[in-house]
């Protein structure tokens, strides 16, 4: 796992319209003025979050930037947003949760959460194994019906909705399963094209089209014949990835993306999930025991134990917390107030 | 010395205080019982009473088997009303857009197509054993002219459902329930619902349409074959001549006893596709949840099959 170098001085251009990805790699002196010049002479879109995304692809085919370069200045960039990006209480949530109870075959698996996601933010969502996360993830998307409390998404009562409600609700929701969840009997191309042939009303040649793209972005290019059971868990995920971006939705939940991952592909996925953000500002969720590489990708955590929230922050804030639990937890101490059997 | 307890003293000659005492252990017994998942052996041990006076204990047995029996009814009822809900949810989604052709196809091909081999291995064998009964049993009445009639009769009435329906339950819903459980187990039912596309529309509509669709036509072939295979029998092997065994036949076989057949093997191919994919979609617990569902969805199927036959015939006789 590489760790995000420091991020140095930003260069404001002003009358250029490089997108803080330009003036990132004009900053840390990985291309010149010319070439930025050059690649965004190459460019027809002038949506900065486009451009942001577009130039270092643009840069990178045009031989100014190695794929490697491109990859950390976006690191840099993001882990510079996170460092700054301290004051979450300004931003609107997105999803949330109040008094939330759930118990299953008798066990309080839920026991009063409270939690808040901010809108266009990575959260993560921390904590032992059986702390409730896949089912608090599982709640978001009304998967799980609460025994008690209340889930509001953009605004709505997620469990005051009708059917028809609520699956216009999910549209706007991706999740990424913690295996995947791909149809075995279709193979890649088809896998990924599916919500988009069953849920909208686009083209066979806009689906083929934006399928490549989406193959090509996780890495899985030649890869769309392929059946899951042809392909390695990382490519499962991959591929998985590419199927809940595919219909650009407003939220997506990742269930830990990176489990069960050696650390090369860990931190593709990683890599990947960041240039994502980075493109479209989706508000991501990300459950994860990827600790403490996962503080190097996220603005904001919450720590779930026995069923609670027990802390909830932006990421410095957290991994510096004195929480014995937290520190247990972020440390991986055998011994602590976790119990840990 | 021996340390008496409250046990060993007789009933008659114990005191107010020492039967309080003593029905102070059995409410901490029950207590414990109630609370605990531990067995009452393991209880009685760690209380250090003498199992042998708790576990003939009539009370508390009593009140185990109760619980049982309530869990049980409480189980059964909850689970039938599962399975009528999932009913009137496939027959509500059947006629709402969009209708999936492909997938219907599909499991026409899967449910039928795939069948038809054991189908007509099955039926050419159950007629050809039909009539060699048929012939040895009329034989002794001088009515072997009646074997064509029996054999007809029993396949279009009979057997052609109840076995083609008994096959596809064994061959294809053993499928539809094992393939809905290992989606639902690795997560792909929750991935349509997340992805908006509601799962019983696209998985269970399809499969509940090709069971209609398929039974009656695999039975119409399964008699078709099981006469066939009388024929073989009676004509080509116990020498009875072909116009006594098809004469007879055109004339005892009504329409009604065709249609009879035919509701017959509609009912089973819904019962069949319904079960399945209802165990199917809600099998739970990994590889051995699967294997329960499959087992389960097969064995309810083919007894609803037998016990909706016999309600179907005194219905339509």
């Amino acid at each position: 796992m590489s760790t995000p170098s420091q991020p140095s001085t930003v260069i404001t251009a002003p009358g250029h319209n490089h997108g803080p990805l330009g003036q990132r790699l004009l900053a840390a002196g990985y291309i010149n003025e010319q070439q930025l010049n050059e690649a965004l002479a190459a460019q027809s879109t002038v949506d900065p979050n486009e451009i942001n995304h577009l130039i270092g692809r643009t840069l990178v085919s045009l031989g100014h930037l190695t794929p490697s370069l491109l990859r950390q200045a976006l690191v840099e960039l993001f882990t510079e947003e996170c460092r700054n990006d301290c004051g979450l209480s300004g931003v609107p949530p997105i999803l949330s949760m109040k008094g939330v109870e759930k118990q299953l075959d008798g066990r309080m698996v839920l026991n009063g959460v409270d939690l808040e996601i901010p809108e266009h933010r990575i959260t993560a969502i921390i904590g032992i194994s059986g702390g409730g996360k896949s089912v608090t993830l599982k709640h978001l998307v009304g998967l799980m019906r609460p025994d008690r409390g209340t889930i509001m998404v953009k605004g709505k009562n997620l469990y005051a909705l009708s059917v028809a409600e609520l699956q216009r609700v999910r549209r706007h929701i991706s999740l990424l399963f913690q295996g995947g969840a791909l149809f075995d009997s279709l193979n890649v191309f088809d896998n990924i094209a599916f919500p988009l042939r069953e849920t909208t009303q686009t083209s066979e040649a806009e689906i083929h089209q934006r399928v490549m793209r989406a193959l090509d972005e996780v890495n899985l290019a030649g890869m769309e014949y392929k059946f899951p059971d042809e392909l390695s868990g990382g490519m499962n995920k991959r591929a998985a990835l590419a199927r809940a971006l595919i219909t650009r939705p407003e939220i997506i939940l990742l269930d830990e993306p990176t489990a069960g991952l050696d650390p090369i592909i860990e931190n593709a996925i990683h890599h990947l999930i960041c240039d994502t953000f980075m493109r479209t500002r989706t508000t991501m969720v990300i459950i994860s025991h990827a600790i403490p590489a996962i503080f190097n990708w996220c603005h904001h955590v919450i720590v779930l134990h026995r069923g609670k929230v027990r802390a909830s922050g932006s990421t410095p804030a957290i991994r510096e917390s004195q929480d014995p639990v937290i520190r247990q937890f972020i440390d991986g101490d055998v011994d602590g107030p976790v119990d840990i059997l | 010395m021996v340390a008496i307890g409250p046990h060993d003293v007789p009933p008659s000659h114990r005191t107010p205080v020492e039967l309080r005492h003593h029905a102070d252990w059995f409410l901490l017994l029950l207590k414990i019982r109630a609370r605990s998942t531990l067995s009452n052996k393991t209880v009685v041990s760690e209380l250090d009473i003498p199992s042998s006076r708790t576990d003939t204990s009539f009370i508390p047995r009593l009140r185990t088997y109760v619980q049982h029996l309530g869990s049980y009814s409480i189980d059964f009822t909850l689970e039938t009303g599962k399975m009528f809900i999932f009913l009137a949810q496939t027959l509500r989604a059947v006629p709402t857009p969009p209708w999936r052709w492909h997938n219907l196809l599909k499991q026409i091909h899967f449910i039928g197509m795939r069948s038809m081999f054991v189908i007509a291995l099955t039926s050419i064998f159950a007629g050809m054993v039909l009539a060699l009964q048929g012939f040895y049993t009329l034989s002794r009445f001088g009515s072997e002219a009646l074997l064509g009639p029996a054999v007809a009769l029993s396949m279009i009435r009979e057997l052609g459902p109840v076995l083609s329906g008994l096959m596809i339950t064994g061959r294809a819903g053993s499928a539809v329930a094992a393939e809905l459980g290992i989606m639902r187990i690795r997560e792909q039912i929750d991935a349509l619902e997340v992805m908006g596309v509601p799962p019983i529309h696209f998985l269970a509509v399809p499969r509940f349409l090709a069971g209609l669709i398929v039974l009656p036509l695999l039975t119409v072939i399964f008699d078709v074959i099981g006469i066939f295979g009388g024929y073989l029998v009676a004509v080509q092997l116990l020498g009875l001549s072909a116009g006594t065994y098809f004469g007879g036949i055109e004339s005892a076989v009504s329409m009604h006893d065709i249609h009879t057949g035919l509701i017959k093997a509609f009912c089973f191919g819904m019962i069949i596709t319904w079960v399945c994919s209802f165990k199917g979609f809600f099998a739970k617990r990994g590889a051995e949840g699967v294997s329960h569902a499959t087992t389960s969805a097969v064995v309810l199927a083919s007894v609803l099959i037998l016990v909706s036959d016999y309600f179907i015939t005194a219905i339509m006789l």
